[in-house]
Protein backbone atom coordinates (compact mmCIF):
# COMPACT_ATOMS: atom_id res chain seq x y z
CA UNK A 1 0.00 0.00 0.00
CA UNK A 2 2.68 2.55 0.61
CA UNK A 3 4.21 1.85 -3.08
CA UNK A 4 0.90 2.52 -4.51
CA UNK A 5 0.27 5.58 -2.52
CA UNK A 6 4.17 6.58 -3.32
CA UNK A 7 3.31 5.86 -7.13
CA UNK A 8 0.00 8.45 -6.71
CA UNK A 9 1.95 10.84 -5.68
CA UNK A 10 4.24 10.32 -7.72
CA UNK A 11 1.38 10.17 -11.06
CA UNK A 12 -0.24 13.21 -9.49
CA UNK A 13 3.36 15.69 -9.73
CA UNK A 14 3.81 14.39 -13.22
CA UNK A 15 0.50 15.18 -14.45
CA UNK A 16 0.74 18.54 -12.67
CA UNK A 17 3.51 19.16 -14.49
CA UNK A 18 1.80 18.14 -17.78
CA UNK A 19 -1.33 19.96 -17.04
CA UNK A 20 0.94 23.32 -16.08
CA UNK A 21 2.10 23.18 -19.84
CA UNK A 22 -0.96 21.84 -21.60
CA UNK A 23 -4.08 21.87 -19.30
CA UNK A 24 -5.13 25.21 -21.20
CA UNK A 25 -5.75 23.69 -24.51
CA UNK A 26 -7.43 20.18 -23.25
CA UNK A 27 -10.68 19.72 -21.92
CA UNK A 28 -11.75 18.24 -18.58
CA UNK A 29 -12.25 14.85 -20.20
CA UNK A 30 -9.14 15.22 -22.12
CA UNK A 31 -7.17 16.18 -18.86
CA UNK A 32 -8.88 12.60 -17.21
CA UNK A 33 -7.66 10.70 -20.13
CA UNK A 34 -4.20 12.34 -20.26
CA UNK A 35 -4.19 11.81 -16.32
CA UNK A 36 -4.43 7.82 -17.14
CA UNK A 37 -1.99 8.26 -19.66
CA UNK A 38 0.82 9.90 -17.40
CA UNK A 39 -0.75 7.15 -14.45
CA UNK A 40 0.35 4.27 -17.56
CA UNK A 41 3.76 5.84 -18.01
CA UNK A 42 4.20 5.39 -13.78
CA UNK A 43 3.16 1.29 -14.81
CA UNK A 44 6.18 1.33 -17.04
CA UNK A 45 8.66 3.04 -14.87
CA UNK A 46 7.72 1.15 -11.49
CA UNK A 47 8.92 -2.00 -13.64
CA UNK A 48 11.83 -0.36 -15.05
CA UNK A 49 13.18 0.80 -11.36
CA UNK A 50 12.54 -3.21 -10.20
CA UNK A 51 15.58 -4.15 -12.50
CA UNK A 52 18.58 -4.03 -10.32
CA UNK A 53 22.00 -2.80 -12.86
CA UNK A 54 25.31 -2.35 -11.98
CA UNK A 55 26.96 0.47 -12.27
CA UNK A 56 29.14 -0.49 -15.53
CA UNK A 57 25.77 -1.03 -17.24
CA UNK A 58 25.58 2.03 -20.02
CA UNK A 59 22.59 2.73 -21.79
CA UNK A 60 22.15 0.88 -25.14
CA UNK A 61 22.83 4.07 -27.63
CA UNK A 62 26.41 4.35 -29.68
CA UNK A 63 27.98 8.08 -29.19
CA UNK A 64 30.62 8.51 -32.21
CA UNK A 65 32.63 11.82 -31.49
CA UNK A 66 31.70 13.84 -34.95
CA UNK A 67 34.72 14.71 -37.10
CA UNK A 68 33.54 16.04 -40.77
CA UNK A 69 36.50 15.78 -43.57
CA UNK A 70 39.76 18.10 -43.15
CA UNK A 71 39.96 21.39 -44.95
CA UNK A 72 42.98 21.29 -47.77
CA UNK A 73 44.64 24.28 -47.62
CA UNK B 1 -11.76 -4.08 -64.56
CA UNK B 2 -8.68 -6.09 -65.64
CA UNK B 3 -7.55 -8.75 -64.01
CA UNK B 4 -4.77 -10.12 -65.93
CA UNK B 5 -1.44 -10.46 -63.69
CA UNK B 6 -3.34 -9.67 -60.46
CA UNK B 7 -2.33 -11.96 -57.49
CA UNK B 8 1.02 -12.74 -60.06
CA UNK B 9 3.55 -13.26 -57.65
CA UNK B 10 6.93 -10.83 -58.57
CA UNK B 11 9.13 -13.58 -60.06
CA UNK B 12 6.53 -14.95 -62.39
CA UNK B 13 5.74 -11.39 -62.98
CA UNK B 14 9.68 -10.66 -63.78
CA UNK B 15 9.72 -13.61 -66.22
CA UNK B 16 6.86 -12.63 -68.18
CA UNK B 17 8.65 -8.77 -68.66
CA UNK B 18 11.96 -10.05 -69.23
CA UNK B 19 10.94 -12.40 -71.86
CA UNK B 20 8.81 -9.67 -73.46
CA UNK B 21 5.44 -11.54 -72.82
CA UNK B 22 4.01 -8.48 -71.27
CA UNK B 23 5.36 -4.62 -71.22
CA UNK B 24 6.01 -2.77 -68.38
CA UNK B 25 3.60 -0.36 -69.36
CA UNK B 26 1.17 -2.75 -69.97
CA UNK B 27 1.30 -3.26 -66.97
CA UNK B 28 1.44 -0.55 -64.97
CA UNK B 29 -1.66 0.92 -66.27
CA UNK B 30 -3.35 -2.09 -65.18
CA UNK B 31 -2.21 -1.48 -61.89
CA UNK B 32 -2.74 2.05 -62.15
CA UNK B 33 -6.57 1.71 -63.38
CA UNK B 34 -6.99 -1.02 -60.09
CA UNK B 35 -5.21 1.69 -58.03
CA UNK B 36 -6.99 4.27 -59.03
CA UNK B 37 -10.92 2.35 -59.35
CA UNK B 38 -10.71 0.43 -56.29
CA UNK B 39 -8.03 2.26 -54.16
CA UNK B 40 -10.88 4.87 -52.82
CA UNK B 41 -13.37 1.66 -52.08
CA UNK B 42 -10.71 0.42 -49.31
CA UNK B 43 -9.59 3.67 -48.13
CA UNK B 44 -6.15 1.93 -49.38
CA UNK B 45 -4.42 5.25 -51.62
CA UNK B 46 -3.45 8.67 -50.74
CA UNK B 47 -2.17 9.73 -54.05
CA UNK B 48 -1.62 8.32 -57.30
CA UNK B 49 1.67 9.07 -58.98
CA UNK B 50 0.11 8.21 -62.37
CA UNK B 51 2.60 10.64 -64.59
CA UNK B 52 5.52 9.13 -62.66
CA UNK B 53 4.84 5.73 -63.04
CA UNK B 54 4.12 5.60 -66.96
CA UNK B 55 7.64 7.51 -67.33
CA UNK B 56 9.29 5.01 -65.16
CA UNK B 57 7.21 2.15 -67.22
CA UNK B 58 7.97 3.62 -70.06
CA UNK B 59 11.91 3.78 -69.52
CA UNK B 60 11.79 0.24 -68.39
CA UNK B 61 10.09 -0.93 -71.50
CA UNK B 62 12.87 0.86 -73.50
CA UNK B 63 15.45 -0.75 -70.99
CA UNK B 64 14.35 -4.16 -71.19
CA UNK B 65 13.62 -4.22 -75.06
CA UNK B 66 17.61 -2.60 -75.27
CA UNK B 67 18.65 -6.29 -73.53
CA UNK B 68 19.36 -3.78 -70.47
CA UNK B 69 17.44 -5.91 -67.90
CA UNK B 70 18.47 -4.66 -64.17
CA UNK B 71 16.52 -7.54 -62.41
CA UNK B 72 13.20 -9.16 -60.93
CA UNK B 73 11.91 -5.36 -59.97
CA UNK B 74 12.35 -4.58 -63.59
CA UNK B 75 9.17 -2.97 -64.82
CA UNK B 76 6.91 -4.07 -61.57
CA UNK B 77 5.09 -1.85 -59.98
CA UNK B 78 4.71 -1.07 -56.45
CA UNK B 79 3.12 1.46 -53.86
CA UNK B 80 4.65 3.42 -50.73
CA UNK B 81 3.29 3.74 -47.11
CA UNK B 82 2.99 7.85 -47.45
CA UNK B 83 5.66 8.09 -45.17
CA UNK B 84 8.35 7.68 -47.82
CA UNK B 85 9.33 11.03 -49.13
CA UNK B 86 8.82 11.53 -53.11
CA UNK B 87 9.82 14.33 -55.33
CA UNK B 88 7.98 15.69 -58.80
CA UNK B 89 5.82 17.40 -56.02
CA UNK B 90 3.89 14.04 -55.26
CA UNK B 91 2.61 14.84 -51.53
CA UNK B 92 3.77 12.97 -47.97
CA UNK B 93 0.74 12.97 -45.78
CA UNK B 94 2.16 10.67 -43.15
CA UNK B 95 -1.55 10.37 -43.02
CA UNK B 96 -1.92 12.97 -41.29
CA UNK B 97 -4.81 15.91 -41.88
CA UNK B 98 -2.07 18.57 -40.53
CA UNK B 99 0.62 17.23 -43.28
CA UNK B 100 -1.77 16.28 -46.49
CA UNK B 101 -0.12 19.11 -48.86
CA UNK B 102 3.67 18.45 -47.20
CA UNK B 103 5.88 18.23 -50.14
CA UNK B 104 9.81 17.13 -50.89
CA UNK B 105 12.36 17.68 -52.90
CA UNK B 106 13.93 14.12 -53.17
CA UNK B 107 13.43 10.86 -52.86
CA UNK B 108 13.54 8.75 -49.64
CA UNK B 109 16.53 6.05 -49.97
CA UNK B 110 14.49 3.36 -50.34
CA UNK B 111 12.43 5.03 -53.23
CA UNK B 112 15.36 6.12 -54.70
CA UNK B 113 16.76 2.29 -54.78
CA UNK B 114 13.48 0.81 -55.79
CA UNK B 115 14.09 3.02 -59.26
CA UNK B 116 17.10 2.39 -59.81
CA UNK B 117 16.24 -1.48 -59.27
CA UNK B 118 13.88 -0.61 -62.34
CA UNK B 119 10.77 -0.56 -60.44
CA UNK B 120 7.45 1.54 -61.15
CA UNK B 121 6.08 4.13 -57.86
CA UNK B 122 2.36 3.28 -58.69
CA UNK B 123 1.21 5.32 -55.50
CA UNK B 124 1.29 6.87 -52.19
CA UNK B 125 -0.31 4.84 -49.82
CA UNK B 126 -2.87 5.42 -47.04
CA UNK B 127 -1.53 4.73 -42.79
CA UNK B 128 -2.87 5.54 -39.70
CA UNK B 129 -1.93 9.33 -38.90
CA UNK B 130 1.69 9.47 -38.03
CA UNK B 131 1.96 5.90 -38.33
CA UNK B 132 0.00 5.60 -35.06
CA UNK B 133 2.40 7.60 -32.96
CA UNK B 134 0.39 9.45 -30.87
CA UNK B 135 -1.50 6.79 -29.32
CA UNK B 136 -4.38 5.63 -31.53
CA UNK B 137 -7.04 3.26 -30.43
CA UNK B 138 -9.34 2.64 -33.13
CA UNK B 139 -8.96 2.38 -37.38
CA UNK B 140 -10.52 5.74 -37.88
CA UNK B 141 -7.20 7.38 -37.17
CA UNK B 142 -6.66 8.72 -40.39
CA UNK B 143 -7.58 11.48 -42.64
CA UNK B 144 -8.15 8.98 -45.72
CA UNK B 145 -10.66 7.07 -43.79
CA UNK B 146 -10.79 3.81 -42.14
CA UNK B 147 -8.67 1.29 -44.15
CA UNK B 148 -10.59 -1.85 -45.13
CA UNK B 149 -9.64 -5.17 -45.07
CA UNK B 150 -10.31 -6.52 -48.61
CA UNK B 151 -11.64 -10.53 -46.88
CA UNK B 152 -14.02 -7.84 -45.54
CA UNK B 153 -14.89 -4.54 -45.35
CA UNK B 154 -16.22 -4.12 -42.48
CA UNK B 155 -12.74 -5.45 -40.87
CA UNK B 156 -9.72 -3.53 -40.39
CA UNK B 157 -6.12 -4.15 -42.22
CA UNK B 158 -4.43 -3.73 -39.01
CA UNK B 159 -1.78 -0.70 -39.02
CA UNK B 160 -0.03 1.11 -39.47
CA UNK B 161 0.97 0.52 -43.02
CA UNK B 162 -2.75 -0.05 -43.35
CA UNK B 163 -3.04 0.95 -46.93
CA UNK B 164 0.22 -1.04 -47.76
CA UNK B 165 -1.78 -4.03 -46.53
CA UNK B 166 -4.89 -3.33 -48.22
CA UNK B 167 -3.26 -2.44 -51.52
CA UNK B 168 -1.36 -5.37 -51.97
CA UNK B 169 -4.21 -7.69 -50.49
CA UNK B 170 -6.75 -6.59 -53.58
CA UNK B 171 -4.15 -7.03 -56.21
CA UNK B 172 -3.94 -3.08 -56.47
CA UNK B 173 0.02 -3.34 -56.35
CA UNK B 174 2.44 -6.84 -56.88
CA UNK B 175 3.96 -5.48 -53.70
CA UNK B 176 4.41 -2.13 -50.90
CA UNK B 177 6.77 -1.23 -48.56
CA UNK B 178 5.68 -0.34 -44.99
CA UNK B 179 7.44 0.80 -41.68
CA UNK B 180 7.27 -0.87 -38.56
CA UNK B 181 8.30 0.59 -34.87
CA UNK B 182 6.41 -1.93 -33.40
CA UNK B 183 3.81 -4.23 -35.51
CA UNK B 184 2.98 -1.88 -38.28
CA UNK B 185 4.37 -3.97 -41.25
CA UNK B 186 3.30 -8.06 -39.43
CA UNK B 187 0.22 -6.98 -38.16
CA UNK B 188 -1.55 -5.59 -41.96
CA UNK B 189 0.34 -8.93 -43.23
CA UNK B 190 -1.46 -10.66 -40.11
CA UNK B 191 -5.13 -9.18 -41.03
CA UNK B 192 -4.41 -9.06 -44.49
CA UNK B 193 -3.37 -12.46 -45.44
CA UNK B 194 0.16 -11.58 -46.32
CA UNK B 195 3.54 -11.67 -46.23
CA UNK B 196 5.07 -8.87 -44.26
CA UNK B 197 8.96 -8.72 -43.65
CA UNK B 198 10.21 -6.74 -40.83
CA UNK B 199 14.00 -6.24 -41.57
CA UNK B 200 17.02 -5.94 -38.64
CA UNK B 201 16.90 -2.93 -37.11
CA UNK B 202 19.64 -0.55 -39.77
CA UNK B 203 19.04 -3.18 -42.31
CA UNK B 204 17.45 -0.37 -44.68
CA UNK B 205 18.22 2.90 -44.76
CA UNK B 206 15.05 5.69 -43.13
CA UNK B 207 16.64 8.33 -44.63
CA UNK B 208 13.19 10.39 -46.36
CA UNK B 209 11.19 8.49 -43.77
CA UNK B 210 9.19 9.80 -41.25
CA UNK B 211 10.60 9.57 -38.06
CA UNK B 212 8.67 8.37 -35.18
CA UNK B 213 11.10 6.19 -33.33
CA UNK B 214 14.89 6.76 -34.17
CA UNK B 215 15.91 3.12 -32.43
CA UNK B 216 12.96 1.38 -33.71
CA UNK B 217 11.87 1.99 -36.92
CA UNK B 218 12.15 -0.32 -40.03
CA UNK B 219 11.22 0.01 -43.51
CA UNK B 220 9.93 -3.31 -45.16
CA UNK B 221 7.98 -4.82 -47.78
CA UNK B 222 4.37 -6.26 -48.11
CA UNK B 223 3.78 -8.98 -50.90
CA UNK B 224 2.31 -12.14 -51.78
CA UNK B 225 4.98 -14.18 -50.69
CA UNK B 226 8.23 -15.13 -48.33
CA UNK B 227 9.97 -14.78 -51.83
CA UNK B 228 8.92 -11.74 -52.99
CA UNK B 229 9.82 -10.13 -49.71
CA UNK B 230 13.11 -11.36 -49.93
CA UNK B 231 13.45 -9.75 -53.81
CA UNK B 232 12.08 -6.61 -52.43
CA UNK B 233 14.74 -6.76 -49.59
CA UNK B 234 17.73 -7.13 -51.67
CA UNK B 235 16.75 -4.04 -53.68
CA UNK B 236 15.82 -1.98 -50.69
CA UNK B 237 18.77 -2.76 -48.24
CA UNK B 238 22.30 -1.79 -48.02
CA UNK B 239 24.60 1.49 -46.42
CA UNK B 240 23.82 4.60 -46.72
CA UNK B 241 25.72 7.72 -45.82
CA UNK B 242 22.17 9.52 -45.21
CA UNK B 243 21.61 7.51 -42.50
CA UNK B 244 23.66 6.69 -39.65
CA UNK B 245 21.44 3.88 -38.25
CA UNK B 246 21.83 2.12 -41.62
CA UNK B 247 24.13 -1.15 -40.87
CA UNK B 248 27.30 -0.85 -43.31
CA UNK B 249 26.46 -4.28 -44.76
CA UNK B 250 25.04 -5.36 -48.31
CA UNK B 251 22.16 -7.91 -48.73
CA UNK B 252 22.36 -10.54 -50.62
CA UNK B 253 18.87 -12.87 -51.00
CA UNK B 254 19.88 -16.77 -51.08
CA UNK B 255 17.10 -18.33 -52.81
CA UNK B 256 18.44 -21.38 -52.86
CA UNK B 257 16.18 -24.02 -52.53
CA UNK B 258 15.24 -25.17 -49.05
CA UNK B 259 14.41 -28.88 -49.86
CA UNK B 260 16.95 -31.00 -47.63
CA UNK B 261 17.36 -28.52 -44.69
CA UNK B 262 16.52 -29.23 -41.35
CA UNK B 263 15.82 -26.11 -38.97
CA UNK B 264 15.15 -25.40 -35.26
CA UNK B 265 12.59 -23.56 -33.99
CA UNK B 266 11.77 -22.54 -30.62
CA UNK B 267 8.13 -21.97 -29.64
CA UNK B 268 7.73 -19.48 -26.49
CA UNK B 269 6.03 -21.25 -24.05
CA UNK B 270 2.37 -20.55 -23.28
CA UNK B 271 2.66 -17.70 -26.83
CA UNK B 272 -0.75 -19.16 -27.57
CA UNK B 273 -2.60 -19.14 -24.86
CA UNK B 274 -5.27 -15.98 -25.16
CA UNK B 275 -5.37 -16.12 -28.40
CA UNK B 276 -8.70 -16.28 -30.09
CA UNK B 277 -9.13 -19.83 -30.99
CA UNK B 278 -8.49 -19.79 -34.73
CA UNK B 279 -5.14 -18.25 -34.32
CA UNK B 280 -3.94 -21.04 -31.78
CA UNK B 281 -5.84 -23.96 -33.73
CA UNK B 282 -4.15 -22.62 -37.31
CA UNK B 283 -0.94 -21.86 -35.29
CA UNK B 284 -0.99 -25.61 -34.11
CA UNK B 285 -1.28 -27.03 -37.43
CA UNK B 286 1.25 -24.84 -38.54
CA UNK B 287 3.78 -25.64 -35.68
CA UNK B 288 2.60 -29.52 -37.52
CA UNK B 289 3.61 -28.44 -40.76
CA UNK B 290 6.76 -26.94 -40.22
CA UNK B 291 8.08 -30.14 -38.00
CA UNK B 292 8.57 -31.87 -41.41
CA UNK B 293 11.53 -29.64 -41.91
CA UNK B 294 12.36 -28.47 -38.70
CA UNK B 295 12.49 -29.42 -35.29
CA UNK B 296 10.49 -27.31 -32.72
CA UNK B 297 10.88 -27.43 -29.08
CA UNK B 298 9.39 -25.26 -26.16
CA UNK B 299 11.79 -22.38 -25.06
CA UNK B 300 11.14 -19.43 -22.82
CA UNK B 301 13.17 -16.03 -22.78
CA UNK B 302 14.62 -14.42 -19.57
CA UNK B 303 12.55 -12.50 -17.09
CA UNK B 304 12.85 -9.09 -18.25
CA UNK B 305 10.45 -5.72 -18.45
CA UNK B 306 10.49 -5.75 -21.89
CA UNK B 307 7.41 -4.17 -22.96
CA UNK B 308 7.81 -1.32 -19.98
CA UNK B 309 11.47 -0.78 -21.60
CA UNK B 310 10.66 -0.89 -25.26
CA UNK B 311 7.03 0.99 -24.81
CA UNK B 312 9.24 3.95 -22.62
CA UNK B 313 11.98 4.19 -25.25
CA UNK B 314 8.93 4.67 -27.57
CA UNK B 315 7.08 7.36 -25.62
CA UNK B 316 10.05 9.44 -25.02
CA UNK B 317 11.25 9.38 -28.80
CA UNK B 318 7.43 9.70 -30.25
CA UNK B 319 7.37 12.56 -28.23
CA UNK B 320 10.94 14.48 -28.93
CA UNK B 321 10.45 13.65 -32.78
CA UNK B 322 7.00 15.42 -32.95
CA UNK B 323 8.11 17.92 -29.77
CA UNK B 324 7.30 21.16 -31.87
CA UNK B 325 4.08 19.61 -33.22
CA UNK B 326 3.24 18.80 -29.68
CA UNK B 327 4.15 22.06 -28.30
CA UNK B 328 2.50 24.12 -31.42
CA UNK B 329 -1.09 21.86 -30.20
CA UNK B 330 -1.22 20.94 -33.99
CA UNK B 331 -2.28 17.39 -32.35
CA UNK B 332 -5.87 18.79 -32.27
CA UNK B 333 -5.74 18.94 -36.21
CA UNK B 334 -5.61 15.01 -36.11
CA UNK B 335 -8.36 13.04 -37.56
CA UNK B 336 -8.96 10.33 -34.07
CA UNK B 337 -9.94 12.15 -31.07
CA UNK B 338 -7.40 10.02 -28.97
CA UNK B 339 -5.06 11.44 -30.83
CA UNK B 340 -5.34 15.16 -29.61
CA UNK B 341 -4.52 14.58 -26.19
CA UNK B 342 -2.18 11.17 -27.02
CA UNK B 343 0.98 12.95 -26.73
CA UNK B 344 0.55 14.56 -23.86
CA UNK B 345 1.50 12.20 -21.18
CA UNK B 346 4.03 10.58 -22.98
CA UNK B 347 5.44 13.94 -21.92
CA UNK B 348 5.93 13.17 -18.18
CA UNK B 349 8.62 10.04 -18.65
CA UNK B 350 11.36 10.87 -16.07
CA UNK B 351 14.99 11.50 -17.75
CA UNK B 352 16.60 8.64 -15.36
CA UNK B 353 13.39 5.71 -16.51
CA UNK B 354 14.16 6.36 -20.16
CA UNK B 355 17.81 6.12 -19.50
CA UNK B 356 17.11 2.71 -17.49
CA UNK B 357 15.13 1.71 -20.41
CA UNK B 358 17.93 2.14 -22.65
CA UNK B 359 20.27 0.25 -20.09
CA UNK B 360 17.74 -2.70 -20.03
CA UNK B 361 17.90 -3.09 -23.76
CA UNK B 362 21.25 -3.67 -23.98
CA UNK B 363 20.80 -6.58 -21.48
CA UNK B 364 18.45 -7.82 -23.41
CA UNK B 365 19.33 -7.80 -26.74
CA UNK B 366 22.16 -9.63 -25.24
CA UNK B 367 20.31 -11.94 -23.63
CA UNK B 368 17.76 -12.70 -25.73
CA UNK B 369 20.60 -13.60 -28.43
CA UNK B 370 22.16 -15.76 -26.64
CA UNK B 371 18.67 -17.79 -26.38
CA UNK B 372 18.14 -17.05 -29.60
CA UNK B 373 21.61 -18.23 -30.99
CA UNK B 374 20.08 -21.94 -30.22
CA UNK B 375 16.93 -21.69 -32.80
CA UNK B 376 16.87 -20.58 -36.78
CA UNK B 377 14.00 -18.41 -35.59
CA UNK B 378 10.87 -18.25 -32.80
CA UNK B 379 7.84 -19.10 -34.17
CA UNK B 380 4.51 -17.56 -32.68
CA UNK B 381 0.99 -16.49 -33.93
CA UNK B 382 1.65 -12.90 -35.63
CA UNK B 383 -1.36 -11.71 -33.47
CA UNK B 384 -3.60 -13.27 -30.93
CA UNK B 385 -6.59 -12.41 -33.09
CA UNK B 386 -8.05 -12.26 -36.48
CA UNK B 387 -8.61 -8.58 -37.90
CA UNK B 388 -11.18 -6.68 -35.77
CA UNK B 389 -14.46 -4.86 -36.97
CA UNK B 390 -13.76 -1.45 -38.50
CA UNK B 391 -15.50 -0.08 -35.55
CA UNK B 392 -14.38 -1.15 -33.28
CA UNK B 393 -11.42 0.43 -30.72
CA UNK B 394 -8.82 -2.83 -31.15
CA UNK B 395 -6.73 -1.91 -28.27
CA UNK B 396 -9.63 -2.31 -26.06
CA UNK B 397 -10.49 -5.30 -27.84
CA UNK B 398 -7.32 -6.73 -27.61
CA UNK B 399 -6.08 -9.50 -24.76
CA UNK B 400 -3.36 -7.20 -22.59
CA UNK B 401 -0.62 -7.99 -21.96
CA UNK B 402 -0.14 -10.86 -24.35
CA UNK B 403 2.10 -13.12 -25.92
CA UNK B 404 2.22 -11.05 -28.88
CA UNK B 405 2.97 -7.99 -27.03
CA UNK B 406 5.61 -9.95 -25.57
CA UNK B 407 7.18 -10.65 -29.07
CA UNK B 408 6.73 -6.94 -30.27
CA UNK B 409 8.43 -5.82 -27.76
CA UNK B 410 11.23 -8.29 -27.94
CA UNK B 411 11.50 -8.19 -31.62
CA UNK B 412 11.44 -4.47 -32.18
CA UNK B 413 13.37 -3.65 -29.01
CA UNK B 414 16.27 -5.78 -29.92
CA UNK B 415 15.93 -5.03 -33.44
CA UNK B 416 15.39 -8.59 -34.77
CA UNK B 417 13.85 -9.40 -38.49
CA UNK B 418 10.44 -11.12 -38.51
CA UNK B 419 8.33 -12.36 -41.43
CA UNK B 420 4.58 -12.92 -41.14
CA UNK B 421 2.96 -15.33 -43.53
CA UNK B 422 -0.33 -16.56 -43.75
CA UNK B 423 -1.21 -19.76 -41.51
CA UNK B 424 -5.24 -20.07 -42.63
CA UNK B 425 -8.42 -18.64 -41.86
CA UNK B 426 -11.15 -18.12 -38.84
CA UNK B 427 -14.83 -20.12 -40.09
CA UNK B 428 -15.69 -15.85 -41.06
CA UNK B 429 -12.99 -16.15 -43.63
CA UNK B 430 -10.52 -13.74 -41.79
CA UNK B 431 -6.78 -15.05 -42.32
CA UNK B 432 -4.52 -16.02 -39.47
CA UNK B 433 -0.46 -15.36 -38.98
CA UNK B 434 2.39 -17.22 -37.95
CA UNK B 435 5.37 -15.23 -37.60
CA UNK B 436 9.48 -16.35 -37.77
CA UNK B 437 11.35 -14.39 -35.99
CA UNK B 438 15.38 -14.41 -36.18
CA UNK B 439 18.76 -13.25 -35.20
CA UNK B 440 19.93 -10.19 -36.41
CA UNK B 441 20.49 -10.23 -39.83
CA UNK B 442 19.59 -13.42 -40.53
CA UNK B 443 16.48 -12.50 -42.99
CA UNK B 444 17.89 -15.26 -45.27
CA UNK B 445 17.59 -18.05 -42.32
CA UNK B 446 13.46 -16.79 -41.92
CA UNK B 447 12.83 -16.35 -45.59
CA UNK B 448 14.01 -19.46 -45.89
CA UNK B 449 11.76 -21.13 -43.11
CA UNK B 450 8.86 -18.80 -44.47
CA UNK B 451 9.56 -20.03 -48.39
CA UNK B 452 9.79 -24.08 -46.81
CA UNK B 453 6.18 -23.42 -45.07
CA UNK B 454 4.31 -21.82 -48.00
CA UNK B 455 6.07 -24.26 -49.96
CA UNK B 456 3.83 -26.89 -47.49
CA UNK B 457 0.55 -25.03 -47.93
CA UNK B 458 -1.41 -23.15 -49.86
CA UNK B 459 -3.02 -20.08 -47.74
CA UNK B 460 -0.99 -17.61 -49.88
CA UNK B 461 -2.92 -18.74 -53.03
CA UNK B 462 -5.99 -17.72 -51.48
CA UNK B 463 -7.51 -14.32 -52.18
CA UNK B 464 -10.36 -11.79 -51.95
CA UNK B 465 -13.19 -12.98 -53.99
CA UNK B 466 -14.22 -9.25 -53.22
CA UNK B 467 -11.11 -8.02 -55.30
CA UNK B 468 -11.11 -9.94 -58.56
CA UNK B 469 -15.17 -8.49 -58.58
CA UNK B 470 -16.39 -6.57 -61.28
Amino acid sequence: MPDENKKESRTDMLFGIVKAKYGDRLTDEQLKEVRSGVDGVEDLAVELRKVRLTNAVEPFANFQPYRGADNDE
Amino acid sequence: MNNDFVFTPIRQLAELLKSRQVSPMHLSEIFLDRLEQRGPSYNALTTLTRERALRQAEQAEREISAGDYKGPLHGIPWGAKDLLATSDGIPTSWGAAPFKHQTFDFDATVVRRLEEAGAVLAGKLAMIELAGGMGYRQPTATFTGPPRNPWNRETWTGGSSAGSGAAVAAGLVPFAIGSETWGSILSPANNCGLAGLRPTYGRVSRYGAMALCWTLDKLGPLGLTADDCGLVLEAIAGPDPDDPTAADMTFAYDDSPTEGRRFKIGVLKDVADGAEEPVRENFEKALAAISEVADVEEMEFPEYPYVAAIRTILNVESAAAFEDFIEEGTAAELTAPEDHYGPYARTSVLATDYVKALRIRGVMSREVDGVMSKYDAIAAPTSPRVASPIDEEFRKASPSPGPGDLMGAIGNGCGLPSISVPSGFSDAGLPTGIQFMGRPYQENTILAIARAYQAMTSWHTRHPDDALEG
